[in-house]
Protein backbone atom coordinates (compact mmCIF):
# COMPACT_ATOMS: atom_id res chain seq x y z
CA UNK A 1 0.00 0.00 0.00
CA UNK A 2 1.11 3.21 -0.87
CA UNK A 3 1.69 5.14 2.03
CA UNK A 4 3.30 8.49 0.97
CA UNK A 5 0.47 9.36 -0.73
CA UNK A 6 -1.42 12.52 0.59
CA UNK A 7 -4.62 11.35 -1.04
CA UNK A 8 -5.69 9.51 1.66
CA UNK A 9 -6.46 12.68 3.68
CA UNK A 10 -9.02 13.32 0.94
CA UNK A 11 -11.04 10.57 1.82
CA UNK A 12 -11.14 10.79 5.56
CA UNK A 13 -10.84 14.35 6.18
CA UNK A 14 -13.67 15.50 4.97
CA UNK A 15 -15.80 13.08 7.18
CA UNK A 16 -14.03 13.49 10.29
CA UNK A 17 -14.18 17.28 9.58
CA UNK A 18 -17.84 17.26 9.30
CA UNK A 19 -18.49 15.10 12.70
CA UNK A 20 -15.88 16.97 14.49
CA UNK A 21 -17.51 20.29 13.84
CA UNK A 22 -21.13 19.55 14.16
CA UNK A 23 -20.65 17.65 17.75
CA UNK A 24 -17.33 19.28 19.33
CA UNK A 25 -19.19 22.92 19.54
CA UNK A 26 -22.08 21.75 20.84
CA UNK A 27 -20.11 19.39 23.25
CA UNK A 28 -17.84 22.43 23.89
CA UNK A 29 -20.59 25.20 24.23
CA UNK A 30 -22.83 23.00 26.59
CA UNK A 31 -19.89 22.20 28.77
CA UNK A 32 -19.04 26.24 29.15
CA UNK A 33 -23.31 26.54 29.65
CA UNK A 34 -22.39 23.69 32.90
CA UNK A 35 -20.64 26.21 34.51
CA UNK A 36 -23.11 29.13 34.61
CA UNK A 37 -26.27 29.96 36.14
CA UNK A 38 -27.82 30.13 32.38
CA UNK A 39 -31.32 30.85 31.67
CA UNK A 40 -32.46 30.88 27.40
CA UNK A 41 -32.58 34.85 26.63
CA UNK A 42 -31.46 36.20 30.54
CA UNK A 43 -27.87 37.44 31.44
CA UNK A 44 -25.51 34.29 32.54
CA UNK A 45 -23.47 34.12 35.65
CA UNK A 46 -20.28 31.78 36.13
CA UNK A 47 -21.58 29.44 39.75
CA UNK A 48 -18.42 27.35 39.17
CA UNK A 49 -19.49 23.90 40.08
CA UNK A 50 -22.38 24.63 41.96
CA UNK A 51 -25.00 23.17 39.09
CA UNK A 52 -23.22 19.81 39.49
CA UNK A 53 -23.29 20.31 43.46
CA UNK A 54 -27.05 21.02 43.20
CA UNK A 55 -27.69 18.49 40.96
CA UNK A 56 -25.71 15.39 43.37
CA UNK A 57 -26.54 16.89 46.84
CA UNK A 58 -29.43 18.66 46.40
CA UNK A 59 -32.24 17.53 43.74
CA UNK A 60 -34.53 14.67 44.53
CA UNK A 61 -35.51 14.78 40.96
CA UNK A 62 -32.46 14.05 40.07
CA UNK A 63 -32.57 11.18 42.25
CA UNK A 64 -35.83 10.41 41.43
CA UNK A 65 -35.07 10.27 37.45
CA UNK A 66 -31.28 8.31 37.87
CA UNK A 67 -32.95 5.36 39.86
CA UNK A 68 -35.89 5.15 37.12
CA UNK A 69 -33.11 5.10 34.48
CA UNK A 70 -31.63 2.50 36.18
CA UNK A 71 -34.70 0.29 36.46
CA UNK A 72 -35.38 0.88 33.26
CA UNK A 73 -31.87 0.05 31.77
CA UNK A 74 -32.14 -3.41 34.37
CA UNK A 75 -35.13 -4.77 33.27
CA UNK A 76 -35.10 -3.96 29.76
CA UNK A 77 -31.28 -5.10 28.99
CA UNK A 78 -31.56 -8.65 31.29
CA UNK A 79 -35.36 -8.87 29.65
CA UNK A 80 -34.00 -8.19 25.92
CA UNK A 81 -30.97 -10.41 26.49
CA UNK A 82 -32.12 -13.96 27.28
CA UNK A 83 -35.40 -13.58 25.69
CA UNK A 84 -33.17 -12.78 22.64
CA UNK A 85 -30.74 -15.27 23.20
CA UNK A 86 -33.74 -18.16 24.16
CA UNK A 87 -34.87 -17.28 20.85
CA UNK A 88 -32.19 -17.44 19.00
CA UNK A 89 -31.36 -20.62 20.87
CA UNK A 90 -34.41 -21.70 19.23
CA UNK A 91 -34.03 -20.23 16.23
CA UNK A 92 -30.49 -22.10 15.70
CA UNK A 93 -31.64 -24.96 13.22
CA UNK A 94 -32.78 -25.63 9.90
CA UNK A 95 -36.18 -24.35 10.33
CA UNK A 96 -38.59 -24.09 7.57
CA UNK A 97 -39.57 -20.23 6.72
CA UNK A 98 -36.61 -19.06 8.96
CA UNK A 99 -36.06 -16.10 6.28
CA UNK A 100 -39.36 -15.23 7.00
CA UNK A 101 -38.99 -14.89 11.02
CA UNK A 102 -35.98 -13.10 10.58
CA UNK A 103 -37.98 -10.44 8.67
CA UNK A 104 -40.50 -10.60 10.91
CA UNK A 105 -38.17 -9.41 14.04
CA UNK A 106 -36.47 -6.88 11.93
CA UNK A 107 -39.66 -4.59 11.55
CA UNK A 108 -39.65 -3.71 15.33
CA UNK A 109 -36.09 -2.32 15.23
CA UNK A 110 -37.20 0.16 12.72
CA UNK A 111 -40.04 1.26 14.05
CA UNK A 112 -39.82 4.97 15.37
CA UNK A 113 -39.82 4.75 19.23
CA UNK A 114 -42.00 8.22 19.42
CA UNK A 115 -44.80 6.40 17.27
CA UNK A 116 -44.43 2.92 19.17
CA UNK A 117 -45.05 5.17 22.59
CA UNK A 118 -47.97 6.41 21.13
CA UNK A 119 -49.29 2.93 20.01
CA UNK A 120 -48.25 1.68 24.17
CA UNK A 121 -51.07 4.23 25.04
CA UNK A 122 -53.69 2.45 23.37
CA UNK A 123 -52.44 -0.95 24.25
CA UNK A 124 -52.13 -0.19 27.40
CA UNK A 125 -55.12 2.43 27.54
CA UNK A 126 -57.23 1.16 30.78
CA UNK A 127 -60.44 0.67 30.00
CA UNK A 128 -60.53 -0.48 25.93
CA UNK A 129 -56.71 -1.31 25.38
CA UNK A 130 -55.43 -4.97 23.91
CA UNK A 131 -53.43 -5.81 27.10
CA UNK A 132 -56.32 -5.22 29.59
CA UNK A 133 -59.15 -7.23 26.91
CA UNK A 134 -56.72 -9.93 26.64
CA UNK A 135 -56.54 -10.10 30.61
CA UNK A 136 -60.42 -9.37 31.37
CA UNK A 137 -61.03 -12.44 28.32
CA UNK A 138 -58.41 -14.75 30.70
CA UNK A 139 -60.39 -13.93 34.11
CA UNK A 140 -58.38 -11.42 35.93
CA UNK A 141 -60.72 -9.05 37.77
CA UNK A 142 -58.80 -6.75 37.90
CA UNK A 143 -56.37 -5.69 35.51
CA UNK A 144 -54.01 -2.93 36.36
CA UNK A 145 -54.48 0.60 35.68
CA UNK A 146 -51.74 0.89 33.81
CA UNK A 147 -50.93 4.45 33.89
CA UNK A 148 -52.49 5.78 36.49
CA UNK A 149 -50.13 3.89 39.47
CA UNK A 150 -46.52 3.62 39.50
CA UNK A 151 -45.02 0.36 38.80
CA UNK A 152 -47.49 -0.43 36.16
CA UNK A 153 -46.67 2.77 34.30
CA UNK A 154 -43.11 1.71 34.74
CA UNK A 155 -43.59 -2.14 33.75
CA UNK A 156 -45.59 -0.92 30.67
CA UNK A 157 -42.58 1.57 29.42
CA UNK A 158 -40.00 -1.52 30.03
CA UNK A 159 -41.93 -3.67 27.75
CA UNK A 160 -42.67 -1.54 25.15
CA UNK A 161 -38.92 -1.39 24.88
CA UNK A 162 -38.08 -4.61 25.42
CA UNK A 163 -40.61 -5.59 22.52
CA UNK A 164 -38.84 -3.27 20.16
CA UNK A 165 -35.26 -4.28 21.04
CA UNK A 166 -35.55 -8.20 21.69
CA UNK A 167 -35.23 -8.43 17.69
CA UNK A 168 -32.13 -7.12 17.45
CA UNK A 169 -30.73 -9.16 20.22
CA UNK A 170 -32.27 -11.78 18.52
CA UNK A 171 -30.62 -10.78 15.66
CA UNK A 172 -27.49 -10.59 16.31
CA UNK A 173 -27.21 -13.37 19.24
CA UNK A 174 -28.65 -16.06 16.06
CA UNK A 175 -25.27 -14.62 14.04
CA UNK A 176 -23.17 -15.16 16.83
CA UNK A 177 -23.78 -18.66 17.21
CA UNK A 178 -23.92 -19.67 13.80
CA UNK A 179 -20.10 -18.49 13.27
CA UNK A 180 -19.93 -21.08 16.03
CA UNK A 181 -17.61 -23.73 14.48
CA UNK A 182 -19.42 -27.17 13.98
CA UNK A 183 -16.63 -29.58 14.97
CA UNK A 184 -16.42 -28.60 18.64
CA UNK A 185 -20.04 -29.56 18.68
CA UNK A 186 -19.78 -32.82 16.95
CA UNK A 187 -16.98 -33.83 19.18
CA UNK A 188 -19.05 -32.64 22.40
CA UNK A 189 -22.28 -34.42 20.96
CA UNK A 190 -19.61 -37.79 21.79
CA UNK A 191 -18.70 -36.79 25.57
CA UNK A 192 -22.36 -35.89 26.20
CA UNK A 193 -26.07 -36.20 25.46
CA UNK A 194 -27.54 -33.88 27.77
CA UNK A 195 -28.27 -30.54 25.47
CA UNK A 196 -27.87 -28.32 29.62
CA UNK A 197 -24.16 -29.25 29.39
CA UNK A 198 -23.49 -28.87 25.94
CA UNK A 199 -24.86 -24.80 26.88
CA UNK A 200 -23.34 -24.32 29.85
CA UNK A 201 -20.02 -25.48 28.88
CA UNK A 202 -19.26 -25.02 25.42
CA UNK A 203 -21.72 -22.48 23.78
CA UNK A 204 -21.92 -20.23 26.21
CA UNK A 205 -18.11 -19.79 27.29
CA UNK A 206 -17.97 -19.32 23.67
CA UNK A 207 -20.95 -16.93 23.08
CA UNK A 208 -19.73 -14.83 25.68
CA UNK A 209 -17.68 -11.64 23.55
CA UNK A 210 -20.70 -11.70 21.64
CA UNK A 211 -23.21 -11.52 24.39
CA UNK A 212 -21.12 -8.38 26.57
CA UNK A 213 -21.33 -6.74 23.05
CA UNK A 214 -25.37 -6.90 22.97
CA UNK A 215 -25.37 -6.00 26.80
CA UNK A 216 -22.93 -2.95 26.59
CA UNK A 217 -25.13 -1.68 22.89
CA UNK A 218 -28.10 -2.25 24.71
CA UNK A 219 -27.21 -0.58 27.54
CA UNK A 220 -26.24 2.63 26.15
CA UNK A 221 -29.38 3.20 24.43
CA UNK A 222 -31.49 2.02 27.28
CA UNK A 223 -29.56 4.66 29.13
CA UNK A 224 -30.46 7.23 26.41
CA UNK A 225 -34.61 6.59 26.40
CA UNK A 226 -36.58 9.34 25.79
CA UNK A 227 -39.29 8.72 23.17
CA UNK A 228 -40.95 5.97 24.80
CA UNK A 229 -41.89 8.05 27.80
CA UNK A 230 -42.25 10.76 26.41
CA UNK A 231 -45.25 9.57 24.06
CA UNK A 232 -46.90 6.76 26.16
CA UNK A 233 -46.89 8.42 30.26
CA UNK A 234 -44.95 11.45 29.90
CA UNK A 235 -42.98 11.07 32.49
CA UNK A 236 -46.40 10.29 34.84
CA UNK A 237 -48.01 9.24 37.09
CA UNK A 238 -46.07 11.94 38.93
CA UNK A 239 -42.50 11.43 38.23
CA UNK A 240 -42.89 7.79 38.71
CA UNK A 241 -41.34 7.04 34.64
CA UNK A 242 -39.20 10.32 34.22
CA UNK A 243 -36.13 8.83 32.80
CA UNK A 244 -32.80 10.84 33.29
CA UNK A 245 -32.86 11.81 29.21
CA UNK A 246 -36.62 13.08 30.09
CA UNK A 247 -35.57 15.07 32.88
CA UNK A 248 -33.14 16.70 31.13
CA UNK A 249 -35.46 17.44 28.86
CA UNK A 250 -37.84 19.22 30.91
CA UNK A 251 -35.11 21.23 32.67
CA UNK A 252 -33.38 22.33 29.70
CA UNK A 253 -35.97 22.58 26.89
CA UNK A 254 -39.43 22.85 28.95
CA UNK A 255 -37.86 25.18 32.18
CA UNK A 256 -35.12 27.22 29.95
CA UNK A 257 -32.63 26.21 32.50
CA UNK A 258 -30.05 25.36 30.22
CA UNK A 259 -27.36 25.66 32.47
CA UNK A 260 -28.55 23.13 35.21
CA UNK A 261 -29.59 20.71 31.95
CA UNK A 262 -25.98 21.11 30.41
CA UNK A 263 -24.56 20.02 33.59
CA UNK A 264 -27.14 17.03 34.15
CA UNK A 265 -26.76 16.59 30.49
CA UNK A 266 -22.49 16.13 31.44
CA UNK A 267 -23.33 13.88 34.06
CA UNK A 268 -24.98 11.36 31.41
CA UNK A 269 -22.29 11.74 29.33
CA UNK A 270 -19.87 10.74 32.07
CA UNK A 271 -22.07 7.09 33.12
CA UNK A 272 -22.13 6.70 29.18
CA UNK A 273 -18.12 6.59 29.20
CA UNK A 274 -17.77 4.71 31.97
CA UNK A 275 -19.99 2.27 30.41
CA UNK A 276 -18.49 2.16 27.14
CA UNK A 277 -14.86 1.95 28.23
CA UNK A 278 -14.83 -1.60 28.82
CA UNK A 279 -16.54 -1.88 25.08
CA UNK A 280 -13.82 0.27 23.87
CA UNK A 281 -10.69 -1.90 25.02
CA UNK A 282 -12.67 -5.25 23.35
CA UNK A 283 -13.56 -3.57 20.14
CA UNK A 284 -10.01 -1.86 19.81
CA UNK A 285 -8.95 -5.49 19.24
CA UNK A 286 -11.42 -5.95 16.51
CA UNK A 287 -10.60 -2.93 14.26
CA UNK A 288 -7.29 -3.56 14.37
CA UNK B 1 -24.78 -26.57 16.00
CA UNK B 2 -28.02 -28.53 16.91
CA UNK B 3 -28.37 -32.41 16.99
CA UNK B 4 -31.16 -33.46 15.22
CA UNK B 5 -33.05 -35.84 16.93
CA UNK B 6 -36.18 -34.61 17.97
CA UNK B 7 -38.89 -36.31 19.12
CA UNK B 8 -42.67 -35.79 17.92
CA UNK B 9 -44.02 -33.93 21.21
CA UNK B 10 -40.43 -31.69 20.66
CA UNK B 11 -41.57 -30.23 17.73
CA UNK B 12 -44.85 -29.55 18.51
CA UNK B 13 -43.37 -27.31 21.51
CA UNK B 14 -41.12 -26.10 19.50
CA UNK B 15 -43.93 -24.64 17.06
CA UNK B 16 -45.78 -23.55 19.55
CA UNK B 17 -43.29 -21.31 21.20
CA UNK B 18 -42.38 -20.25 17.51
CA UNK B 19 -45.81 -19.06 17.23
CA UNK B 20 -46.22 -17.13 20.37
CA UNK B 21 -43.15 -15.29 19.26
CA UNK B 22 -44.10 -14.61 16.02
CA UNK B 23 -47.88 -13.45 17.95
CA UNK B 24 -45.66 -11.00 20.30
CA UNK B 25 -43.92 -9.95 17.24
CA UNK B 26 -46.92 -8.79 14.93
CA UNK B 27 -49.37 -7.89 17.49
CA UNK B 28 -48.47 -4.27 18.23
CA UNK B 29 -48.60 -4.06 14.12
CA UNK B 30 -52.06 -6.27 14.27
CA UNK B 31 -53.95 -3.61 16.97
CA UNK B 32 -52.82 -0.39 14.92
CA UNK B 33 -54.37 -1.60 11.70
CA UNK B 34 -57.39 -3.48 13.45
CA UNK B 35 -57.90 0.06 15.12
CA UNK B 36 -57.45 2.38 12.47
CA UNK B 37 -60.84 0.43 10.60
CA UNK B 38 -62.53 1.21 13.90
CA UNK B 39 -65.21 3.60 13.79
CA UNK B 40 -64.59 6.56 16.73
CA UNK B 41 -67.71 5.50 18.69
CA UNK B 42 -66.95 1.86 19.13
CA UNK B 43 -63.31 2.46 20.34
CA UNK B 44 -64.18 4.43 23.62
CA UNK B 45 -66.83 1.81 24.42
CA UNK B 46 -66.56 -1.50 23.78
CA UNK B 47 -63.28 -3.21 23.72
CA UNK B 48 -62.34 -5.64 20.77
CA UNK B 49 -59.67 -7.31 19.13
CA UNK B 50 -61.52 -9.34 16.27
CA UNK B 51 -63.25 -7.01 13.07
CA UNK B 52 -66.60 -8.86 11.79
CA UNK B 53 -66.72 -10.49 14.55
CA UNK B 54 -66.63 -8.10 17.59
CA UNK B 55 -67.28 -5.21 15.57
CA UNK B 56 -67.71 -3.52 11.52
CA UNK B 57 -64.95 -2.49 10.09
CA UNK B 58 -64.68 1.30 8.34
CA UNK B 59 -62.68 3.04 6.20
CA UNK B 60 -63.76 6.22 7.43
CA UNK B 61 -60.52 6.80 9.44
CA UNK B 62 -58.34 6.13 6.57
CA UNK B 63 -60.40 8.44 4.52
CA UNK B 64 -60.34 11.13 6.91
CA UNK B 65 -56.96 11.09 7.00
CA UNK B 66 -56.47 10.81 2.85
CA UNK B 67 -58.65 14.09 2.23
CA UNK B 68 -59.22 16.68 5.39
CA UNK B 69 -55.94 15.77 7.20
CA UNK B 70 -53.63 15.51 4.04
CA UNK B 71 -52.45 18.65 3.36
CA UNK B 72 -50.75 18.44 6.89
CA UNK B 73 -49.65 14.95 6.55
CA UNK B 74 -48.36 15.11 3.31
CA UNK B 75 -46.26 17.92 4.31
CA UNK B 76 -44.96 16.10 7.36
CA UNK B 77 -44.01 12.85 4.93
CA UNK B 78 -42.54 15.45 2.52
CA UNK B 79 -40.57 16.83 5.03
CA UNK B 80 -39.56 13.63 7.03
CA UNK B 81 -38.52 12.71 3.25
CA UNK B 82 -36.41 15.17 2.16
CA UNK B 83 -34.54 15.42 5.40
CA UNK B 84 -33.99 11.52 5.53
CA UNK B 85 -32.91 11.84 1.72
CA UNK B 86 -30.53 15.21 2.36
CA UNK B 87 -29.07 13.26 5.69
CA UNK B 88 -28.96 10.13 4.11
CA UNK B 89 -26.60 11.51 0.89
CA UNK B 90 -24.65 13.75 3.06
CA UNK B 91 -23.49 10.50 5.11
CA UNK B 92 -23.66 7.85 2.79
CA UNK B 93 -21.30 10.10 0.33
CA UNK B 94 -18.59 10.81 3.34
CA UNK B 95 -18.89 7.96 5.46
CA UNK B 96 -18.07 5.91 2.36
CA UNK B 97 -14.89 7.69 1.64
CA UNK B 98 -13.99 7.82 5.00
CA UNK B 99 -15.05 3.95 5.37
CA UNK B 100 -12.54 3.46 2.52
CA UNK B 101 -9.65 6.15 3.65
CA UNK B 102 -9.88 3.62 6.82
CA UNK B 103 -10.17 0.11 5.33
CA UNK B 104 -7.19 1.00 2.23
CA UNK B 105 -4.45 3.05 3.85
CA UNK B 106 -2.34 3.28 6.61
CA UNK B 107 -2.25 6.49 8.73
CA UNK B 108 0.66 6.82 10.88
CA UNK B 109 -0.15 10.40 13.26
CA UNK B 110 -3.52 8.62 14.04
CA UNK B 111 -3.60 4.84 13.97
CA UNK B 112 -6.54 3.86 12.01
CA UNK B 113 -7.53 2.25 15.11
CA UNK B 114 -7.84 5.55 16.67
CA UNK B 115 -9.95 7.40 14.01
CA UNK B 116 -12.43 4.14 13.90
CA UNK B 117 -12.98 3.94 17.85
CA UNK B 118 -13.39 7.72 17.43
CA UNK B 119 -16.28 7.81 14.94
CA UNK B 120 -17.36 4.68 17.19
CA UNK B 121 -17.62 6.96 20.39
CA UNK B 122 -19.85 9.35 18.29
CA UNK B 123 -22.98 6.54 18.92
CA UNK B 124 -22.31 6.96 22.28
CA UNK B 125 -23.21 10.30 22.77
CA UNK B 126 -26.32 11.15 24.22
CA UNK B 127 -27.99 13.41 21.93
CA UNK B 128 -29.53 15.17 25.15
CA UNK B 129 -25.83 16.35 25.69
CA UNK B 130 -26.06 18.68 22.16
CA UNK B 131 -29.67 19.45 21.25
CA UNK B 132 -29.17 22.51 23.51
CA UNK B 133 -26.21 24.40 21.93
CA UNK B 134 -27.63 23.04 18.34
CA UNK B 135 -30.76 24.89 19.24
CA UNK B 136 -28.45 28.09 19.90
CA UNK B 137 -26.31 27.80 16.71
CA UNK B 138 -29.58 26.86 14.49
CA UNK B 139 -31.44 29.93 16.08
CA UNK B 140 -27.71 32.22 15.36
CA UNK B 141 -27.85 31.15 11.72
CA UNK B 142 -31.24 31.09 11.34
CA UNK B 143 -32.23 28.22 10.39
CA UNK B 144 -34.97 27.01 12.91
CA UNK B 145 -38.03 25.76 11.52
CA UNK B 146 -35.81 24.40 8.41
CA UNK B 147 -35.30 21.30 6.31
CA UNK B 148 -31.80 22.07 5.99
CA UNK B 149 -31.11 22.01 9.96
CA UNK B 150 -32.45 18.27 10.58
CA UNK B 151 -30.27 17.31 7.21
CA UNK B 152 -27.33 18.44 9.08
CA UNK B 153 -27.95 16.93 12.09
CA UNK B 154 -28.66 13.74 11.23
CA UNK B 155 -26.19 13.58 9.06
CA UNK B 156 -23.81 14.30 11.80
CA UNK B 157 -25.65 11.33 14.04
CA UNK B 158 -25.64 8.91 11.16
CA UNK B 159 -22.63 9.07 9.46
CA UNK B 160 -19.98 7.28 12.42
CA UNK B 161 -22.33 4.69 11.31
CA UNK B 162 -22.10 4.52 7.95
CA UNK B 163 -18.37 4.79 8.58
CA UNK B 164 -17.79 1.70 10.35
CA UNK B 165 -20.18 -0.74 8.64
CA UNK B 166 -18.53 0.43 5.23
CA UNK B 167 -15.16 0.33 6.63
CA UNK B 168 -15.76 -3.28 7.41
CA UNK B 169 -17.10 -4.23 3.95
CA UNK B 170 -14.58 -2.56 2.05
CA UNK B 171 -11.68 -4.62 4.65
CA UNK B 172 -13.41 -7.72 3.15
CA UNK B 173 -13.28 -7.22 -0.21
CA UNK B 174 -9.79 -8.29 -1.91
CA UNK B 175 -7.05 -5.59 -2.69
CA UNK B 176 -5.62 -6.99 -5.39
CA UNK B 177 -7.84 -5.68 -8.50
CA UNK B 178 -7.23 -2.33 -6.83
CA UNK B 179 -3.72 -2.27 -6.45
CA UNK B 180 -3.60 -4.15 -10.04
CA UNK B 181 -5.57 -0.84 -11.60
CA UNK B 182 -2.44 1.16 -9.38
CA UNK B 183 -0.16 -0.48 -11.34
CA UNK B 184 -1.45 0.51 -14.52
CA UNK B 185 -1.87 3.89 -13.78
CA UNK B 186 -5.26 4.66 -12.52
CA UNK B 187 -5.26 6.81 -9.90
CA UNK B 188 -6.31 6.37 -6.31
CA UNK B 189 -10.07 7.98 -7.31
CA UNK B 190 -10.18 5.92 -10.42
CA UNK B 191 -9.65 2.72 -8.68
CA UNK B 192 -12.33 3.50 -6.03
CA UNK B 193 -15.14 4.85 -8.18
CA UNK B 194 -14.31 1.98 -11.25
CA UNK B 195 -13.56 -1.12 -8.87
CA UNK B 196 -14.08 -0.57 -5.38
CA UNK B 197 -17.40 1.28 -5.63
CA UNK B 198 -19.41 -0.74 -7.77
CA UNK B 199 -18.02 -4.07 -5.56
CA UNK B 200 -19.41 -2.47 -2.30
CA UNK B 201 -22.45 -1.30 -3.67
CA UNK B 202 -25.19 -3.68 -2.19
CA UNK B 203 -23.34 -2.82 0.83
CA UNK B 204 -23.65 0.77 0.39
CA UNK B 205 -27.53 0.44 -0.61
CA UNK B 206 -27.89 -1.23 2.82
CA UNK B 207 -26.32 1.26 4.82
CA UNK B 208 -28.13 3.80 3.19
CA UNK B 209 -31.64 2.48 3.52
CA UNK B 210 -30.53 2.08 7.63
CA UNK B 211 -29.27 5.81 7.83
CA UNK B 212 -32.47 6.52 5.77
CA UNK B 213 -34.57 4.99 8.82
CA UNK B 214 -32.83 6.34 11.95
CA UNK B 215 -32.94 10.11 10.39
CA UNK B 216 -36.63 9.13 9.44
CA UNK B 217 -37.51 8.00 13.37
CA UNK B 218 -35.33 10.64 15.06
CA UNK B 219 -37.78 12.17 17.10
CA UNK B 220 -35.79 14.63 19.59
CA UNK B 221 -34.38 16.92 17.66
CA UNK B 222 -36.88 17.10 14.90
CA UNK B 223 -39.03 18.44 17.97
CA UNK B 224 -36.70 21.38 19.60
CA UNK B 225 -35.52 22.57 15.78
CA UNK B 226 -38.59 22.51 14.12
CA UNK B 227 -42.25 24.14 14.88
CA UNK B 228 -44.63 24.44 12.00
CA UNK B 229 -43.32 24.41 8.34
CA UNK B 230 -40.47 21.85 8.67
CA UNK B 231 -42.06 19.55 11.30
CA UNK B 232 -41.54 15.50 9.69
CA UNK B 233 -44.31 13.03 10.64
CA UNK B 234 -42.53 12.04 14.14
CA UNK B 235 -43.36 15.62 15.42
CA UNK B 236 -46.63 15.34 13.60
CA UNK B 237 -47.66 12.66 15.27
CA UNK B 238 -46.43 13.72 18.67
CA UNK B 239 -49.10 16.41 18.67
CA UNK B 240 -52.00 13.63 18.33
CA UNK B 241 -53.31 13.64 21.43
CA UNK B 242 -53.13 17.52 22.32
CA UNK B 243 -56.72 18.74 21.16
CA UNK B 244 -59.12 15.80 22.95
CA UNK B 245 -57.22 13.39 25.39
CA UNK B 246 -55.97 10.41 23.01
CA UNK B 247 -58.03 9.79 20.14
CA UNK B 248 -57.25 5.71 19.24
CA UNK B 249 -58.03 6.37 15.66
CA UNK B 250 -55.89 8.99 14.28
CA UNK B 251 -52.93 7.55 16.30
CA UNK B 252 -53.94 4.38 14.53
CA UNK B 253 -53.93 5.85 10.79
CA UNK B 254 -50.72 8.03 11.78
CA UNK B 255 -48.46 5.96 13.35
CA UNK B 256 -49.08 3.43 10.14
CA UNK B 257 -48.28 5.81 7.86
CA UNK B 258 -45.41 6.91 10.00
CA UNK B 259 -43.92 3.57 10.76
CA UNK B 260 -44.31 1.96 7.55
CA UNK B 261 -42.01 3.33 5.18
CA UNK B 262 -38.66 3.37 7.27
CA UNK B 263 -39.88 -0.73 8.39
CA UNK B 264 -40.21 -1.81 5.09
CA UNK B 265 -37.45 -0.43 3.88
CA UNK B 266 -35.06 -1.81 6.22
CA UNK B 267 -35.73 -5.37 5.05
CA UNK B 268 -34.41 -4.72 1.67
CA UNK B 269 -30.85 -4.58 3.97
CA UNK B 270 -31.71 -7.93 6.40
CA UNK B 271 -28.13 -8.77 4.87
CA UNK B 272 -26.36 -6.18 6.64
CA UNK B 273 -28.22 -5.49 9.64
CA UNK B 274 -26.41 -7.68 12.29
CA UNK B 275 -23.14 -6.08 11.27
CA UNK B 276 -24.48 -2.90 11.03
CA UNK B 277 -26.45 -2.28 14.06
CA UNK B 278 -23.09 -3.81 15.99
CA UNK B 279 -20.89 -1.47 14.31
CA UNK B 280 -18.93 -4.20 12.77
CA UNK B 281 -18.57 -6.43 16.21
CA UNK B 282 -20.68 -9.19 15.05
CA UNK B 283 -20.32 -10.10 11.66
CA UNK B 284 -23.57 -11.49 10.15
Amino acid sequence: MPERSRVKYVFVLPGIIWVLCFTIFPLLYSLRLAFFQARLGKPETFIWLENFRRALFDDYRFWNSMSVTVFFVACSVVCTVSLGLALALLFNRPLRGQRLFRALFTTPLFTAPIALGYLGLTIFHEQVGAVNTVLLALGVENPPAWFSSIWPARIAIVLVDIWQWTPFCFLVLLAGLQSLPDEIYEAAWLDTSSSWDIFRHITLPLLTPVLFTVSILRMVEAFKVLDIPFSMTSGGPGAATQTYSFYIYLTGLRNFNAGYASALAYILLIVMLLISLSFFNRLRQIYE
Amino acid sequence: MYQGKSTLGGKIALWIVILIAVAWAIFPFYWAIVTSFKQPGVIMTTPSLFPWLQFTPTLANWKDEFTQRWPEISRALGNSLIVSVGATLVAITLGTMAGYGLARFRFRRWKNKDMTMWFLSQRFLPPMATVIPFFMVMKFLNLLDTQLALILVNATFTMPFAVLTLRDVFKELPKEMEESAWVDGASHFQAFFRIALPLAAPAIAAAAVICFAFSWNEFLFALILTYRNAQPITVVIAGVEHTQGVQFWFVATRLLIAILPPALLALTAQRYIVRGLTFGAVKG
